[in-house]
Order: C-alpha cells, then sequence, then structure tokens
C-alpha cells in the first residue's frame, strides 16, 4: 500500500499556473496598485502587490518562492514611491514567507482560513514598516492605523473576489 | 554544514534575502545631527536603476490604461462638448475680448510695477515658459504622495520644477526619467513650500499630513488668522513662482509638539486628488517672457484705445468721487456754507464752476443795524462779493476794520453815526 509521505503530499498539492500568469499577474497587480489610487483617491484601502504575494505563496507553498515573491513585489513598490528603496520590500518578504510556511503546514483551500490569514498578514506587515521605518532606519513617519485597519479589511475582501479567479488559472491534471 | 543550510535552507534563504536588503536601506538612509535617518535626495545609482526599471516596467502599462480611460471619457464628452460648442464659443470670445481689455489695461501698471521693482532691487520671477503635462500613476502608498506624468527629460523636465494647475500649485519634479517624470505633491509630509497669508503677510512652510492634507506648521499662534483666507506662494524656495494660489484656510489648530505654535490646516485649490492635466513651469524668468510681451502688444492694439477711454473715465469718476468726498468734510466742518433752501445736488459747494461759492448767512437771532438786510444794515448786498456777505455775517465781521478782498476791492463796513 502506497503511503503518501510529507514531502509527496505536498507535492501533489502544489498548485501550478502557466509561466504566463506568474508574469502578467504580479505585474497587473503592480500596474493597478499605482493607477487605481489616481481613481479612487483616499479611498484605496488596499494592497494588491500583498494580496497577490500571498496568494501565490499560499498556493506554491514554498517559502523560498514566497520569499523571492514578496521581496520582488516590495522592492517594486518601494521604487515606484520616493521612499527608501526595501522597506515595503522587507516587509512583504517576511508575508511571503510566512504565508508560504503556514500553507505547508495548515489546510488552506478553506476561504475563511485564507481571509484570515490575508487580514493578519496585511496588519504584520503594516507593523513591519512601521518598525524598520521608525526604529530601523530613524525616519519620521506620520502614521493612522486605522487607514491599515481599512487595508486590512481591504485586502481581505479583494482577495474575496480575485482568488477564485485566480483559482481557475491553476493547471489541472 | 552543509546538511546544516539543507535544513535550515528556506530560514537561511529569508535572513540572506532580508540582510540583503537592510543592507540597501543603510547606504540610501543617512543620520543626521539629532540622531534622525534621513533620506538622501539623490538616489544612488543603484537606486535610480532600480527605479528606472520599475517605472519601465509598469509606465507603459499604466499609459495605456490611462489612456484607454480617456479615450472612452474623450468620446462621450466630445459628444456633450459638441452640443453646446457654439454658445461656448460665443462665451469665450467675450471672454477673450474682456480679458484682452483687462490685460491692455493693466499694461502700464505692469510696466511700472517692473520698473518699481528695478528700481529696489527685487527681481520677482514670473512665470516664463510652462509645458502641459498628463498625470497618469501614482506610487499605490499613502505614505508617499507622488505621481507620474506624461513628460520627462526629453521634453526639457528637470528636478525641482515647479508644477502648477491653472487652480492653484501642485507640486515639484522629484525625478525625471526618459519620457516620464516623478511629482512630489503638496501634500506629501516630505514636501516644502514657502506661502504666506494673502491678508496677514504671515509667512510658514506649507508640507502634508497624514491625512494627505497640505498644512503650515512653524507659525506662532495668531488671532487674526481666519478660515477663509487665501494662501499663496511666498517665492522664497527658489521652485514656486510668487503669488500663485495654494489654497484656502480650512482650520487653524494647536501644534501639539510645540507651545504657542499653530498648525494651519489648508484646503488645497487643485484638486490633487483628481489631477488629469498639469502644467510643468520649466523656465521663470525675472521679465515678461517674448510670448507674453507680443499677447501683451497684441491686446494693447486691439483693446488699447478701448482701455485709454476706460481708464480717462475712470479717472474721472474718482475726480469725482475726491471732490465730492471733500465737499462733505468741508461740510461737515463748515455747516454754514450750506443753504437749506437748496436742495443737495445744487449747493453751491458741488459747484465746481465757480471758486467763489455763494452762501447766504444764517439769519440774526436778534438784528441790529449791522445786521445785512436791514434798513440801517449794509447796503448794496446784491453787488456785494460773497466775502463781503461772509463777513458781514461772522462776529469777526462786526469788529470795524478794513482791509482788501480776495477779489482786490477794499471793503468798509457802514456805520450809522
Amino acid at each position: 500500500m502506497a503511503v503518501l509521505s510529507a514531502t509527496s503530499r505536498r507535492d501533489l498539492e502544489i498548485r501550478r499556473y502557466p509561466s504566463l500568469v506568474y508574469g502578467l499577474v504580479p505585474l497587473a497587480a503592480l500596474v493597478l496598485q499605482a493607477w487605481l489610487p489616481r481613481v479612487l483617491g483616499r479611498f484605496a484601502w488596499f494592497d494588491l502587490p500583498l494580496v497577490v504575494t500571498v496568494y501565490f505563496a499560499l498556493g506554491r507553498r514554498s517559502p523560498i518562492q514566497g520569499t523571492f515573491m514578496g521581496a520582488s513585489m516590495g522592492l517594486f513598490e518601494d521604487a515606484l514611491s520616493h521612499h527608501a528603496i526595501g522597506v515595503n520590500g522587507i516587509a512583504k518578504t517576511v508575508a511571503g514567507f510566512l504565508a508560504a510556511s503556514v500553507g505547508v503546514r495548515i489546510d488552506v483551500e478553506n476561504f475563511t482560513v485564507r481571509l484570515l490569514l490575508i487580514f493578519l498578514l496585511s496588519i504584520l506587515a503594516s507593523v513591519i514598516y512601521v518598525f524598520v521605518t521608525r526604529f530601523l532606519l530613524g525616519m519620521e513617519l506620520e502614521w493612522n492605523w486605522f487607514t491599515e485597519l481599512f487595508k486590512a479589511i481591504g485586502n481581505s475582501v479583494i482577495a474575496l473576489l480575485t482568488f477564485p479567479l485566480l483559482d481557475r488559472l491553476q493547471i489541472r491534471d | 554544514m552543509e546538511s546544516f543550510f539543507a535544513r535550515y535552507r528556506n530560514l537561511v534563504v529569508l535572513l540572506a534575502v532580508l540582510l540583503a536588503q537592510i543592507i540597501g536601506l543603510a547606504v540610501q538612509v543617512r543620520r543626521i545631527g539629532d540622531g534622525r535617518g534621513t533620506l538622501d535626495p539623490g538616489d544612488g545609482p543603484g537606486v535610480r536603476l532600480i527605479r528606472l526599471w520599475a517605472n519601465a516596467l509598469v509606465s507603459p502599462a499604466e499609459r495605456s490604461i490611462h489612456g484607454s480611460k480617456l479615450g472612452v471619457g474623450e468620446l462621450w464628452q466630445n459628444y456633450l462638448d459638441l452640443r453646446h460648442v457654439r454658445e461656448q464659443n460665443q462665451d469665450m470670445q467675450k471672454t477673450i475680448d474682456r480679458l484682452r481689455l483687462e490685460q491692455a489695461s493693466m499694461l502700464e501698471d505692469a510696466r511700472q510695477g517692473q520698473r518699481l521693482q528695478g528700481l529696489i532691487g527685487f527681481q520677482e520671477k514670473y512665470i516664463y515658459k510652462t509645458l502641459a503635462a498628463q498625470a497618469y500613476g501614482s506610487s499605490g502608498s499613502e505614505q508617499s504622495r507622488v505621481f507620474y506624468i506624461d513628460k520627462g527629460k526629453n521634453e526639457g523636465l528637470d528636478r525641482d520644477m515647479a508644477v502648477i494647475t491653472p487652480d492653484g500649485i501642485v507640486g515639484k519634479v522629484r525625478d525625471v526619467f526618459e519620457h516620464s517624470a516623478q511629482i512630489l505633491a503638496i501634500n506629501d509630509p516630505t514636501s516644502g513650500a514657502g506661502v504666506i497669508l494673502e491678508t496677514t503677510r504671515i509667512r510658514g512652510i506649507l508640507r502634508g499630513n497624514v491625512a494627505g492634507q497640505p498644512e503650515i506648521v512653524g507659525i506662532l499662534a495668531d488671532n487674526r488668522i481666519q478660515p477663509g483666507e487665501k494662501v499663496l506662494t511666498a517665492g522664497g524656495d527658489q521652485i514656486f513662482p510668487r503669488g500663485l494660489p495654494v489654497g484656502l484656510v480650512d482650520k487653524v489648530i494647536r501644534d501639539p509638539e510645540r507651545d504657542g505654535f499653530i498648525i494651519i490646516v489648508v484646503k488645497p485649490a487643485a484638486h490633487l486628488e483628481r489631477l488629469d492635466e498639469v502644467l510643468v513651469v520649466t523656465s521663470t524668468e525675472p521679465r515678461f517672457s517674448p510670448e507674453d510681451q507680443h499677447e501683451i502688444a497684441t491686446s494693447e492694439t486691439l483693446k488699447g484705445p478701448e482701455a485709454a477711454a476706460i481708464r480717462d473715465e475712470q479717472v474721472r469718476e474718482q475726480q469725482a468721487r475726491e471732490q465730492q468726498k471733500a465737499s462733505e468734510i468741508m461740510a461737515e466742518h463748515l455747516p454754514g456754507l450750506i443753504d437749506p433752501n437748496l436742495p443737495p445736488d445744487q449747493q453751491p459747494l458741488h459747484d465746481s464752476s465757480n471758486p467763489n461759492p455763494v452762501t447766504n448767512p444764517p439769519k440774526a437771532l436778534h438784528p441790529d443795524r449791522f445786521t445785512p438786510g436791514t434798513a440801517d444794515g449794509a447796503t448794496g448786498t446784491d453787488s456785494a462779493t460773497p466775502q463781503d456777505q461772509t463777513a458781514k455775517a461772522t462776529p469777526a465781521a462786526k469788529t470795524p476794520s478794513s482791509g482788501p478782498s480776495r477779489n482786490g476791492q477794499t471793503t468798509t463796513p457802514r456805520r450809522n453815526p
């Protein structure tokens, strides 16, 4: 009787996507993150690069891939701003790593778990952003926690809508 | 050792990536005097390269989306516009005529202003040349209120150029790429612009707050500052020309960090959240540009005589007002010069043709022989000059005296023996 080891079980559950999806979806997230605030103004309470990072980290279940995905998305976000490059990079690197690490251990097919994860990781990314800016770099930063809370809720809502759509793009055996 | 890396591979990779980013941050940020960190205003070559890549990756797609949105919007807008274009043309023609008239009449004032500025050695910067650009993207972060425009180095843009709209100032060019530029908006906490309150003439520095509203900081508490007062650029920051609208005072709050200081929250004149087209001030000069001078000359040619006629009329009106005011003051101080029998507009005071206005002296309470008009009093009142009449009416005139009158005649009060 064939018994699946932990590694092979994980391999079976790893989601795979066409190469184009790996390129276009993060790019679309970056472009929309830069463009939508011009349309929505101050109500742009979301972080699409974080949502995409968490989605792929959960689906791929590889902490290394999650780390690199988060780092690259964060660095590109920083590069589009006028702030130091690396603050968002560090925050999203940690978020991507943790999402993938959690994805290995628990069932992330459950939608509630996904939403809860994205909410918590959004808050964590905000905390890391403040920590790095204020304490590591010693820079002044004006901050509003309500905005971050709204952003975390916004990320959860967007995840609720986009995760099922992105699930359709995966390669099924 | 190999097994250690194999076992903790994920963690090692995470730490390596984090460490690389922390080192990268350490290169970009330096400590300043009070121990705080600050970002170098000019990016290093490596940082600039990353920004360039990010811009090259995101900008084309962003511009396409923005262009599509504008295309659809314009299609609909064009249809709506065409329905009213004739009326709008007529209105605009009237506006142009009026503006030309105003420009022609302001020309002399402007020249005089420039001469005076030359005399006192102060040269105010005038906007010399602007470049219209389309705003299409943002940083996507609340902490970084920057946006991108579709003009860059190839179009002649450079760092620290002022970005404005017809409504008011918007920000300054922070970074320039080949075909795009990054604009730092005035509501970003790291921005700074010298501003002045129009009425109270209080100066301060404008920057953004966490809510994305511009505010003026570093001002001592002053009761004169009221909501609704206009805020203008002060011109001392070498970026924004002087006198451009910034916004209105929204509210005045106490500075929580410094006693005795206040923070003035400003409602920006430009719609910072919904910018589509902006103007980049590519050059400022201390004199009118040739284009402006040509425009002024055109206005002067077309509307010069009309403006001169209006100016003359205004001068006449002002003179009449001044004369009226002088008459009122005189009447107030010399009530005896008012004839109660005449209507106000026919008072001799208002008669500018007669330098010696005729006035009737008030009737004496106890007439005597010196009282004018009595049988034994002064005779020949009809032929007497007004001064004579006045002199006779005043108590001083009762004193026997003689002397030349203003018209050279000698008057001597008659006395009955």
